[in-house]
């Protein structure tokens, strides 16, 4: 009989609290997440899945890592901001303390660097540790200051970040600023030199897959994510969760209650930067052992875009920052993709809808595709940038809940159809 | 505790209400709309047995293709990727900073070379085959860079490219170099570092020009004999910079110069940059080098000179920016600055290659504002075309064809800059001879067209092609190498 209770009657707590409340929630979540690992695969049915299809492709590959990435960072902001209220700038810092320690264990030592060429059982974890550490070390300051001031506060953060990474010993540790150093190796080892258990930096096959070392990145990218998600949606049902709630809502109040402010603030600020160590950590490894580690990229626009994918997917919610991160990285280059599409199309609508839109600074289109851009149009890579703004100022405006907010609406809106009231 | 809060509730519920309307109207199509979902999910199950999916046709095709097409002269040409068999184009890679902090140097410098590929194509293109430029915004951030780069080194029919003519950037041509010689594709960098000669670290990055420690090394041969024996130097840190201060302290070596103070890698850009501003004042240097951003190396200056420092200055290329000619303060510049750069400037001299640059400007973006570095862009064509020329007449123009090819072309840069190749020992190849400018506020004529006559962004050729002593006997290897 429970799987045909009316929705949303919910007759204790624990039904109230549960992660999938309905089974077409539970299987909904299953499906997605296999669609999600099968899709870089060429495999029938998800290959004819339109949008599946292209985003598994090898160069969509590298951003959906890179928003899996974002997403994790997300994850552990909205502990901070959504979930205990605490506004945050620095967390592109704490990205960055993870960096730095993934680059500092697992990386190989040089002349001009130090390493230790751990493998990634261990720097992984310990990029987190890092980072949370450092974050409970801020916490305290998250007392004295709230709001508009906790921000300017953590936004120091970053510059100290960066400041550091100049010093002799921030070289040794990140490399030269703006060459910085190579990465450490994802492969999956017992310890330093021993046999690769798995390999995740090379192209092999896997039962009867041909894996690409990006496909495998992204699977074990796509892991973590998945984890971490859990993991964060399950605190917010814990004790804890409530406590860092309590705290948003009214922080006075909360204490009257009994929570300690201190240490649950303490938790807020070491959960979320270990997100943040695993994130920075997973960053400079996402374009395997040819990419760069290069600790001056963890600045304010980070932090921003951080910001600005709570505030479009969602705050206070586990799947907002999951839809923010994908909508906020992913949607630029589908604009972009359309209009270099929309410049080739030759066919009599999109011919017509090319010449409305794109001009190449001569006449009145939208989009100037010239690779310079004088007069009033602007370029795709500019438009996406106003885009980007408007979108926050609209959301912040019209939707405070965010992307999150609008399905949560539209979902309410079918499971009471077609009973309204 | 996890749904949102009752308020926001209550208004997601007004909002519901006010749009009652219009779902209403959606609703009559629900059924329908599950109905055709459902046929499109098993329209697409059957398609499977039946149809090959697009992408297997396009990814498997081998970069060292059999596939070949006939030329003019009904010689067989080996293709890959990136190359438009039954249209006779050939695509290049353009991976530039067009909306990032370079993007008023990069943007003109794409420009230029987009021109150049429209005037070639004009002229018939290379043996009949057209160049067809795919450019790609990085926004000067590595991660952009390297999408970019999955993208045009990739397989597609429309975008893959069987070269880079410019890969814009140090930092980012570094994020990249080793996947050019796993995937056998050459790259033209926008980036002077002196390691792009060494195989083990640039060993498909085909550099232009002098790199910024041989660079270094004559303008700083050059600035002793003008200015004095007591150096101070100030960089930014990486392979830009300190490569440059590299060739400040072994040409003063060299020479037996004093170097007063030693700033290399202490800059910043956008940072505070006051300690290194009291450092030179404080030093008695006759002359400082500097290697930063413009923006940076103008506040430096002129920051300095507030200070009452009266020394001379000069910096590698990207140090400068001609628009100071226009700002405040541009006599301090004028009277103590002395540009290096690395080819001959808009106008100057009468070279077959200037003229032709400046009549195809003018023909293709009459209304362009006049730049310098629209140089550098058609230097890119150039250079690029000749690669590609020498692979058609090899018979092939697959990646591995071209990048072949690369190793085997003499670049004739027709008088607008030193020739290029790359074949043999870095150390016999390199080009070491740059040029010296020196600031003229009253001779520039800033804003005009690239149609106008007589323009010149304030420059008096002071020597060029300069080779001096300390860089004809250096021994090339990488002045600055990071980890």
């Amino acid at each position: 009989m429970t799987s045909f209770r009316r929705p949303l009657l919910h007759t204790c707590y624990t039904q109230d609290t549960q992660i999938f409340p309905t089974w077409q929630q539970k299987a909904f979540c299953v499906t997605f997440i296999a669609v999600l690992v099968l899709m870089p695969f060429d495999i029938p049915v998800i290959s004819h899945i339109p949008v599946i299809r292209f985003l598994g492709d090898e160069d969509w590959l590298h951003p959906v890592t890179e928003t899996l990435v974002f997403a994790i960072a997300a994850l552990g902001l909205n502990i901070l901001s959504g979930v205990a209220g605490q506004v945050s700038l620095g967390h592109a810092f704490f990205m960055g303390v993870g960096a730095c320690t993934a680059a500092y264990l697992g990386g190989n030592p040089t002349d001009a660097t130090w390493g230790h060429s751990l493998p990634v059982w261990v720097w992984l974890p310990l990029s987190g540790v890092s980072a949370a550490v450092v974050g409970m070390v801020v916490a305290p300051v998250a007392i004295r200051l709230r709001g508009l001031y906790l921000a300017v506060a953590t936004l120091g953060l970053v510059f100290l970040g960066i400041h550091l990474s100049y010093t002799s010993w921030g070289r040794k540790i990140a490399g030269v600023p703006e060459q910085g150093r190579r990465p450490p190796s994802l492969d999956i080892r017992l310890w330093k030199d021993d046999r690769t258990l798995l390999n995740l930096e090379d192209d092999s096959r896997w039962l009867w897959f041909d894996v690409s070392d990006s496909q495998k990145r992204y699977l074990f990218f796509l892991l973590i994510t998945v984890a971490l998600a859990f993991i964060a949606k399950n605190l917010i049902r814990t004790r804890t969760g409530r406590a860092l709630q309590a705290i948003r809502d009214r922080d006075i109040a909360a204490s009257v209650m009994g929570v300690h402010e201190l240490r649950y603030k303490l938790v807020a600020f070491g959960l979320s930067s270990f997100y943040a160590g695993i994130a920075g950590a997973l960053f400079v490894c996402m374009s395997g052992d040819t990419g760069r580690v290069l600790v001056q990229q963890f600045d304010l626009f980070m932090s921003v875009e951080l910001i600005a994918i709570l505030l479009i997917g969602g705050v206070g919610t586990t799947a907002g920052p999951l839809i923010g991160a994908f909508f906020v990285l992913l949607t630029p280059k589908f604009v972009e993709k359309s209009t270099q599409w929309l410049e080739k199309a030759e066919d009599s609508t999109f011919g017509f809808l090319s010449r409305a839109i794109l001009t190449e600074g001569d006449d009145f289109g939208v989009i100037n595709t010239s690779v310079q851009t004088p007069g009033w149009s602007l370029s795709i890579y500019d438009w996406n940038v106003v885009f980007y703004g408007v979108l926050i100022v609209v959301f912040l405006i019209a939707e405070p809940l965010g992307l999150f907010g609008i399905w949560t609406r539209i979902r309410n809106y079918w499971r009471q159809w077609p009973f309204s009231y | 505790m996890t749904e949102p809060n009752v308020a926001s509730t209550r208004r997601f519920a007004a909002q519901c209400s006010a749009t009652r309307h219009f779902v209403k109207r959606c609703l009559a199509t629900r059924h329908i709309v599950g109905a055709l979902s459902v046929v499109a999910i098993l329209a697409s199950a059957c398609n499977t047995s039946t149809d090959v999916p697009d992408t297997a046709a396009t990814s498997d095709v081998p970069d060292t293709a059999d596939a070949t097409a006939n030329t003019a002269d009904a010689m067989p040409i080996k293709t890959g990727y990136g190359v438009d068999v039954e249209n006779k184009i050939i695509r290049v890679g353009v991976n530039t900073d067009l909306s990032g902090p370079y993007t008023t140097l990069t943007s003109k410098v794409a420009l230029a070379q987009e021109v150049y590929w429209k005037w070639l194509n004009n002229q018939g293109g290379i043996n009949g085959w057209k160049v067809e430029p795919v450019t790609r915004d990085n926004q000067y951030k590595i991660p952009k860079h390297e999408e970019n780069y999955n993208e045009l080194a990739g397989s597609s029919d429309d975008t893959s490219v069987v070269m880079f003519s410019t890969s814009t950037g140090s930092p980012t041509t570094s994020a990249i170099a080793e996947k050019l010689v796993e995937d056998d594709i050459a790259a033209l960098p926008i980036s002077w570092y002196s390691g792009w000669a060494d195989p083990a670290i640039g060993e498909n990055v085909f550099e232009m020009f002098a790199n910024y420690c041989v660079e270094a090394i004559n303008g700083t041969t050059y600035m002793s004999e003008k200015h004095g024996n007591k150096v101070a130097l100030a960089t930014v840190a990486g392979s830009y910079g300190e490569d440059g201060a590299e060739g400040v302290k072994i040409a003063a070596e060299a020479l037996g110069l004093e170097v007063v103070y030693d700033g290399q890698g202490q800059l910043r850009a956008g940072g505070d940059i006051s300690a290194v501003v009291t450092r030179i004042v404080n030093s008695g240097a006759d002359w400082v080098w500097v290697a930063a951003d413009p923006s940076t190396v103008r506040q430096v200056i002129g920051d300095a000179y507030e200070q009452g420092f009266r020394g001379y200055w000069a910096g590698n290329g990207p140090s400068w920016n001609p628009l100071f000619i226009t700002l405040p303060g541009n006599e301090v510049f004028d009277k103590y600055y002395t540009h290096s750069y690395y080819s001959v400037l808009w106008g100057m001299g009468e070279s077959e290659g200037m003229k032709t640059m400046i009549a195809a400007m003018r023909e293709y973006e009459p209304e362009a504002v006049f730049d310098d570095v629209y140089v550098l862009g058609w230097i890119q064509g150039l250079a690029t075309s000749q690669i590609l020329e020498t692979a058609i007449s090899l018979g092939d123009i697959t990646r591995a064809g071209v990048l072949k090819a690369a190793r085997t072309t003499e670049v004739d840069m027709q008088g607008i800059a030193p020739n290029q190749s790359w074949t043999g020992d870095p150390n016999d190849y390199i080009v070491r001879a740059t040029y010296l400018y020196d600031i003229d506020v009253a001779s520039a004529t800033s804003g005009r067209s690239v149609s106008d006559e007589g323009n010149n962004n304030g420059y008096v050729l002071l020597k060029g092609p300069y080779i001096s002593e300390t860089a004809k006997n250096w021994d090339f290897k990488p002045c600055f190498v990071a980890s």
